[in-house]
C-alpha cells in the first residue's frame, strides 16, 4: 500500500497579479519503507514538492494523501498536530537554535506530547546515539562541525519517531567525507529501522543512496523511476 | 512547566536588549509604586482625619498666639464637649537638620481629644506626672536610638520661648493608631512652656471637640463670631474641611501623577514592544523551524507572550522591591511632624508588580501576533 498518495498536484505562486505555475499535475506514490530521491534543476519545484508533503504548504490543486490523511484538507492547527506526529524534517542548513544544546534541540518536538520527563530524556538519548552523538548532548550548535549539526538534526527529525523523514539537499552545505556519513545514516534510517525517505539533491553521489529516483524538471515529472533495489 | 526554559534561553539571547527592557519596566514600576504611596499617604491623612473636631487659629497667622481665655468662652458654647490647645516650639534639637514637630500640649485635654494617640497607661501616667516630661513618638525614637528615661535637650528656635536651652524627660513612646497622627512628634507640656515664657497664657492653636459632627460648620462659625472686633480675632475650621480642601487639591494632583504614570507606563510600552518586535523579527527562521516541528501557531503566540511577561515581572520584582526598600518617608525624614510618614507598602508593590504583568502581556501581543501570522515556507526562504 502507498504511503504517500500524490494525485495531479499543481501548485502556483502569485507575484504581484501574475501566477506563476511551479508544479504542474504531478501525480506519485511512495510505497511504505522507499527511500525515495528528488532531483532536478534548479527551480524546478523540488522544496516546493518536499513542502507540500511536509504539510507547510498547500497545493493550488490536487490530492495529497500520507498515511490515509488528505492533509491539504486539514485545517492549520490540525496540520501542525499531523506535522507533529507524522513529519520529521531535516533542512540544507540544519537549522538548529542557537541558544539550545543539542538535547534541548532534540527534545524540542517532545515538548508538544504528554511524555514525562524522563521518557523524554530517554528518547532523546536513543536519538543522539542512533546519530553517534552520544556525549554531545550538551554542546551548543557553535561547537559542532557541520557535519555534527547535521546529524543532531536528524535526531531532533526522528526522536518522535515519524512516519515519513523529509529531506531537502541535506548534504548540500557539508563536506563531501561529512556528506558521506550523514547520508550512510540516512541509510541506515530506511535499511535497520525502515523509515520512509524522501530527499531532495542536487549531488548524483547522494541520490545513488536512494532505492528510487525522481527527476522534476519544470514543474512536471520527466522520467518515472530508476530502480536500483 | 516544561517550555520555562525555552523561554528563559530565548530571553537570554540578546542579554544587553533582554536587560534594557528590564531596566525600563524597573524604572516604570518603581515611579509607579512611589507615586502611588505619595497619593496613598496623603488620602490616608485626608480619610482619618475626625469631623467632630474643629481647630481654631488666629485669622492672621498660625503664628501669632492667643489668650488662654478663650478656652474658657469655646467650653461655654451649646454643643461643645471638649476643649484642648497646643503650641508649636519650633526648637532644635542637636542640629537645625533635626527636623521634627515639637508640640507644647495641655496633656491631660490633649490626650483624652486624640484618641488616635496610643500610649501605655502606665507611661501616659508618667508622662502627665513630669511638668518637664516628653510624650515621643516611635518613629522618633527609631530614628535617634531615644530610650525611655533619655533627658533631651532643645534649644527654641523662636524668641519667645527664651534663649535658654530646654531639657526634657522622656516619659513615654507612643503609636500612631490613624494616618492623621504622625509617629515622629515630641509631645510636652505646654504649662513648662508657658511658666518658662514668664507666665503670659499664650496659646498657638484650640482643638474642639463637638458633641455632634453635623454642626461643625455652625459652631465654627460661633467660636469665630466670639471673637470677632477683638485683639484676638480666629478663624475655625473644621479637620474634614481641611480635609476637603485638601481633597480638591489632592484631586488635581491624582490627576497630575496619574497622567505622568500612564506616559511611563506608555513609553515603556512601547520601548519593550519594540525591542521585543525586533528579538522575534530576528528568530523568524527559527520560528519557522519550530512550526514545521509541529507548534501551532497558538503555542508560538504563547511562548512570545511568556517571553515578554518574564522580562517584565522581573523588571517588575526590581523596579516595586527597589521602591519598598527606599521610599520610606520615616527613613527619609520627610515627613517632618505635618504629614504623616509615607511609605511604599506591601499593596503598592502588589499593584506595580500587576502593572508590570500588564506591560508584560501588552508589549508581546503584536510581536507575539507576528509570530504566529508568519508563513512558514516564506520565512524559510528568506535566509536560505
Ligand atoms: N513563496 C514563493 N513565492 C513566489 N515564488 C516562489 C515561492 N516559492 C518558490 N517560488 C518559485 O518556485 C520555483 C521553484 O522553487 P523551489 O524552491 O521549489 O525550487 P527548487 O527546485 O527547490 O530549487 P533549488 O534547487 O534552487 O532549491 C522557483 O522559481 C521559485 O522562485
Ligand atoms: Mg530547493
Amino acid at each position: 500500500m502507498a504511503l504517500i498518495d500524490l494525485r495531479d498536484v499543481s501548485k502556483s505562486y502569485r507575484r504581484d497579479a501574475l501566477e506563476i505555475p511551479v508544479l504542474n499535475g504531478v501525480t506519485i506514490t511512495v510505497p511504505a519503507g522507499d527511500f525515495m530521491g528528488l532531483m532536478g534543476p534548479s527551480g524546478s519545484g523540488k522544496s516546493t514538492l518536499l513542502n507540500l508533503l511536509a504539510g507547510i504548504d498547500r497545493p493550488t490543486r490536487g490530492s495529497i494523501r500520507v498515511a490515509d490523511t488528505e492533509i491539504s484538507s486539514l485545517s492549520e492547527r490540525a496540520l501542525a498536530g499531523w506535522r507533529a506526529r507524522h513529519i520529521g524534517f531535516i533542512f540544507q542548513l540544519y537549522n538548529l537554535i542557537p541558544v539550545l544544546t543539542a538535547f534541548e534541540n532534540v527534545e524540542l518536538p517532545l515538548l508538544l506530547t504528554s511524555l514525562s520527563k524522563k521518557q523524554r530524556r530517554d528518547h532523546v538519548m536513543t536519538a543522539l546515539g542512533i546519530v553517534g552523538l552520544g556525549d554531545r548532548e550538551k554542546h551548543y550548535p557553535r561547537q559542532l562541525s557541520g557535519g555534527q549539526e547535521q546529524r543532531v538534526a536528524i535526531a531532533r527529525a526522528i526522536v518522535t519517531d515519524p512516519t515519513l523523514l523529509l529531506a531537502d539537499e541535506p548534504t548540500g552545505d557539508l563536506d563531501a567525507r561529512s556528506a558521506g556519513e550523514v547520508l550512510t545514516l540516512l541509510q541506515r534510517l530506511n535499511r535497520e529501522y525502515n523509515k520512509t525517505i524522501v530527499m531532495v539533491t542536487h549531488d548524483p553521489h547522494a541520490a545513488e543512496r536512494a532505492v528510487h529516483v525522481l527527476h522534476l524538471e519544470k514543474g512536471t515529472l520527466v522520467e518515472q523511476v530508476e530502480s536500483r533495489a | 512547566m516544561k517550555f520555562a526554559r525555552l523561554v528563559l534561553k530565548s530571553a537570554r539571547r540578546s542579554k544587553r536588549r533582554t536587560a534594557l527592557t528590564i531596566l525600563s519596566v524597573a524604572i516604570a514600576v518603581f515611579l509607579f509604586a512611589s507615586l502611588r504611596a505619595v497619593l496613598d499617604g496623603f488620602s490616608a491623612v485626608a480619610e482619618a482625619s475626625s469631623s467632630t473636631r474643629v481647630v481654631t487659629i488666629r485669622s492672621t497667622s498660625m503664628i501669632f498666639n492667643m489668650p488662654t481665655s478663650h478656652a474658657d468662652v469655646i467650653r461655654g458654647i451649646p454643643g461643645v464637649q471638649d476643649v484642648t490647645w497646643a503650641n508649636w516650639f519650633g526648637g532644635i534639637y542637636k542640629d537645625p537638620k533635626n527636623f521634627f514637630g515639637q508640640f507644647g500640649i495641655d496633656a491631660e485635654s490633649y490626650l483624652r481629644m486624640y484618641p488616635e494617640i496610643l500610649v501605655s497607661p502606665g507611661e501616659k501616667r508618667a508622662f502627665l506626672e513630669d511638668r518637664t516630661g516628653a510624650l515621643v513618638g516611635d518613629g522618633l525614637v527609631r530614628k535617634y536610638g531615644w530610650h525611655v528615661g533619655d533627658r533631651i535637650v532643645i534649644q527654641p528656635g523662636i524668641p519667645y520661648y527664651g534663649t535658654q536651652d530646654y531639657t526634657f524627660t522622656i516619659r513615654g513612646v507612643y503609636r500612631s493608631g490613624a494616618s492623621n497622627v504622625d509617629n515622629q512628634t515630641f509631645l510636652f507640656h505646654w504649662k513648662y512652656l508657658d511658666e518658662r515664657a514668664g507666665g503670659a497664657g499664650q496659646v498657638g492653636w484650640y482643638v474642639t471637640q463637638l458633641r455632634n459632627p453635623d454642626d461643625a460648620a455652625r459652631i465654627a462659625m460661633v467660636i469665630d463670631q466670639k471673637f470677632a472686633n477683638s485683639p484676638y480675632e480666629t478663624k475655625t475650621d473644621t479637620e474634614k474641611q481641611f480635609s476637603a480642601q485638601f481633597a480638591s487639591m489632592l484631586g488635581n494632583l491624582n490627576l497630575l501623577l496619574g497622567s505622568v504614570a500612564l506616559a511611563v507606563v506608555i513609553t515603556t510600552l512601547f520601548v519593550a514592544g519594540n525591542t521585543m518586535a525586533m528579538s522575534v523579527r530576528e528568530r523568524t527562521t527559527e520560528i519557522a523551524v519550530m512550526r514545521t516541528l509541529g507548534y501551532p501557531a497558538s503555542t508560538i503566540f504563547l511562548l512570545v507572550v511568556g517571553e515578554g511577561l518574564m522580562v517584565a515581572i522581573v523588571g517588575g520584582a526590581i523596579g516595586a522591591g527597589l521602591a519598598r526598600l527606599v521610599i520610606n518617608g520615616e527613613y527619609l525624614g520627610m515627613a517632618g511632624g505635618f504629614i504623616p510618614a509615607f511609605g511604599v507598602n506591601n499593596w503598592n508593590v502588589v499593584v506595580g508588580l500587576g502593572l508590570s504583568v500588564l506591560i508584560g502581556i501588552l508589549a508581546a501581543m503584536i510581536p507575539a501576533t507576528m509570530a504566529s501570522r508568519l508563513k512558514i515556507v516564506d520565512a524559510l526562504r528568506r535566509v536560505a
